[in-house]
């Protein structure tokens, strides 16, 4: 008998134009062809991939969905399809992509000036400059809004200190996007600066002990006395709501990428589930397997189809916060039960890096608690349907 | 270098292919372009990238056969024509041919690239016929391809046994093998850019051809039916230590398979 995949329940192929068809096929192809081969060594390495970044830039997918300056200008709908084709191979590639599109291009796209636009954008869309977001901090995560980096002005210059932490690309950035408060201490008086590698007293240690996201850059940013000139500060830039735009930006290809993860995890499980046999069937003929196996592709597709519905809203103009992080939250927790259900079925292959399964699982665990947590998001949706702040 | 590549849009063959009464079904399957004709393409791009000049994507096939050309505009090509014709269906090469001489004789050109043969039907008898009725001469099966200058290509072709080195003076017609190169993916900007390109559709009437001429009623070549595959028989298991397996297999080997005969 022919059996289903993932699109045939989900119809998703019918509901994509052409061109939306053409990039997800043509991504599909980067993956396997490049990234799959040589992923899970890095993983276990704990090296990134640095070759693919040039390629990636060719491709167009640093920046795609941002207009000029070299970009390729696609709509959400396929932004997110290509991010959940990189994430089938792993999400430590795909936060390359957000991040230094959605992110680091994204701020200075927003809320830069035109002579850092030129500057930056058109070399950080070919992947000749590597960008990173300076937000996190060691003592202010979910609450960014307590940041206690400043930006001190003295003369025609900026002086920065402070401590970024858990910034992906940091260790490799050529350009930070650093976030930090003007002389007083409030949410409104936070800017952008943009600090370039080789700014005195700027420096990039690599995060230790990673067991999640191990084939990604992550790092701190130190800032010690870095003196930045006056230009380097995002001139359109105003207060907490500047960073946060970035971050829901980047949400909603986030929830496609996490599903992408999903969907490598599902089908590694399912060609488990038909060819291991134990008590003299395949564990796929047992109820109790194909009862998860529903589940996860009941989720997949599920996700697949609400995250397609909110992008479109998000083409025509029309989605919100709360929608966006619906999209991440649900995905992101969903993909990460999925990859565990599917480390699962694999028995113990599943605990090893011949299988994706573990891999996704471990790199989950970041998904979840990076761009908003899991119960940050929660919270966002929590206030809109009751009116009350509980953070 | 004005170059015509005319492309196939086939059945994925990496997936299950139905038969149903004696044909293909052809409805719900993805498709894509046969492979040996995305190395013509990559082939023609790098030319133009060298001398300058226009490529032209051609095919001929129902609506489905549009998503091939605009990923062929996609990877590059500058233009493409799209006979889409339901009395052109079911041609036989001969029929293909005469379609694809008449779009190729509708500007001046230097060069045209097939693949060595189509993915589905292996046939590979549409280029050499087309390269006859456009008096053109003709390398198959190129494996190495330069130009130093845009009136003459230097070709390996793969034989038998190893390879033939050849000069040919355009205009010409040549035939890739999928080792040629490596053909490139499309960029998003392509993907976006393609969208602009010209993309002429074309009934056979456009191009003075009749209905009898090509299509199913002047195919001289008909086929009459598809049968699905058999399905190869369950292969034997044996078991036992690595000594006595052996003499087992060699014994079968020998006596039954008759290979050693
Ligand atoms: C691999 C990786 C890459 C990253 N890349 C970047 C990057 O590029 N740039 C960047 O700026 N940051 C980055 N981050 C940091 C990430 O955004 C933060 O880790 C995240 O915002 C959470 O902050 P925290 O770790 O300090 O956790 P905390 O904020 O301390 O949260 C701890 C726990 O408390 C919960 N919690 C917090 N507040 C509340 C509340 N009000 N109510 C209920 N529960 C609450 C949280 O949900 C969580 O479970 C990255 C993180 C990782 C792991």
């Amino acid at each position: 008998m022919d059996t289903l995949t993932l699109d045939d329940l989900s119809g998703l192929p019918g509901l994509l134009t052409e061109e939306e068809a053409l990039i997800r096929a043509t991504a599909r192809a980067f993956v396997a062809e490049q990234v799959l081969p040589q992923i899970a060594d890095h993983f276990e390495r704990k090296t990134f991939p640095d070759e693919l970044v040039p390629e990636l830039g060719a491709l167009g997918y640093l920046g795609a969905n941002l207009t000029g300056y070299g970009c390729a200008g696609v709509n959400m709908v396929s932004y997110g399809l290509m991010l959940q084709e990189i994430e089938y191979g792993d999400s430590g590639l795909r936060s390359f992509v957000s991040v230094q599109g959605s992110l680091a291009m994204y701020a200075i796209h927003r809320f830069g000036s035109e002579e850092q636009k030129q500057a930056h954008l058109p070399p950080m869309a070919r992947g000749q400059q590597i960008g990173c977001f300076g937000l996190t901090e060691p003592d202010h995560g979910s609450d960014p809004g307590g940041m206690r980096t400043f930006a001190r002005t003295r003369g025609n210059t900026f002086v920065l200190n402070g401590t970024k932490a858990w910034i992906t690309n940091s260790p490799v950035a050529d350009v930070a996007v650093v976030w930090a408060k003007l002389d007083e201490d409030s949410h409104k008086a936070v800017r952008g600066f943009i600090v370039e590698r080789g700014s005195k007293g700027f420096e990039t240690p690599p995060m230790k002990s990673k067991m999640s996201m191990r084939a990604s850059h992550t790092g701190e940013i130190v800032l010690s006395d870095c003196v930045v000139p006056k230009e380097s500060m995002l001139p359109l830039s105003n207060g907490l709501g500047s960073p946060l735009a970035c971050l829901n930006q980047a949400r909603m290809g986030i929830a496609w990428g996490a599903i992408g993860a999903a969907k490598a995890c599902f089908e590694s499980a399912l060609a488990y589930a038909r060819t291991r046999t134990q008590f003299g069937k395949p564990i796929g003929s047992k109820q109790l397997i194909q009862d998860q196996l529903v589940e996860m592709a009941l989720e997949i597709t599920k996700a697949d189809l609400m995250n397609l519905h909110i992008s479109r809203l998000k083409d025509a103009g029309k989605v919100t916060p709360q929608q966006v992080s619906m999209c991440k939250k649900n995905s992101v927790a969903q993909a990460l039960r999925i990859a565990r259900m599917a480390r699962a079925i694999h028995g113990a292959n599943g605990i090893s890096l011949e299988y994706c399964p573990v891999r996704h699982m471990l790199n989950l665990e970041s998904v979840y608690t990076y761009e908003g947590t899991n119960e940050v998001h929660s919270l966002i949706i929590g206030q809109g349907l009751t009116g009350f702040s509980a953070f | 270098m004005n170059i015509v590549v005319p492309i196939k849009s086939v059945i994925d063959v990496e997936l299950n292919i139905r038969v149903q009464e004696g044909k293909i079904a052809k409805d719900g399957m993805s498709y894509i372009i046969s492979k040996w004709d995305e190395n013509a393409i990559e082939a023609a791009l790098q030319l133009k990238e060298k001398h300058g000049g226009e490529v032209t994507v051609v095919s001929v096939g129902p609506d489905r056969a549009s998503e091939s050309l605009r990923k062929a505009l996609a990877m590059g090509a500058d233009k493409a024509v799209h006979v889409n014709d339901p009395a052109a269906e079911d041609s036989d090469s001969f029929g293909f041919a005469k379609i694809l001489a008449k779009v190729a004789q509708r500007g001046p050109f230097d060069l045209i690239i097939t693949g060595k043969q189509a993915q589905d039907t292996d046939m590979g008898g549409t280029g050499p016929i087309l390269a006859e009725l456009l008096g053109l001469p003709q390398v198959y099966n190129v494996i190495k391809l330069e130009s130093d200058e845009p009136s003459t290509l230097k070709l390996n072709r793969l034989g038998h046994q190893g390879q033939e080195m050849v000069e040919l003076k355009l205009p010409a017609l040549i035939a890739a093998n999928d080792s040629l190169n490596e053909p490139r993916l499309a960029s998003l900007r392509g993907i976006m850019a393609a969208k602009k390109k010209p993309l002429d559709v074309l009934k056979l009437a456009d191009l003075g051809l009749s209905p009898d001429e090509v299509g199913a009623k002047g195919a001289r070549v008909r086929t009459l039916e598809f049968q699905p595959p058999k399905r190869r028989a369950a292969g034997k298991k044996f078991e036992g230590d690595a000594e006595e397996v052996t003499r087992k297999v060699m014994d079968l080997l020998a006596n039954e398979a008759k290979i050693f005969a």
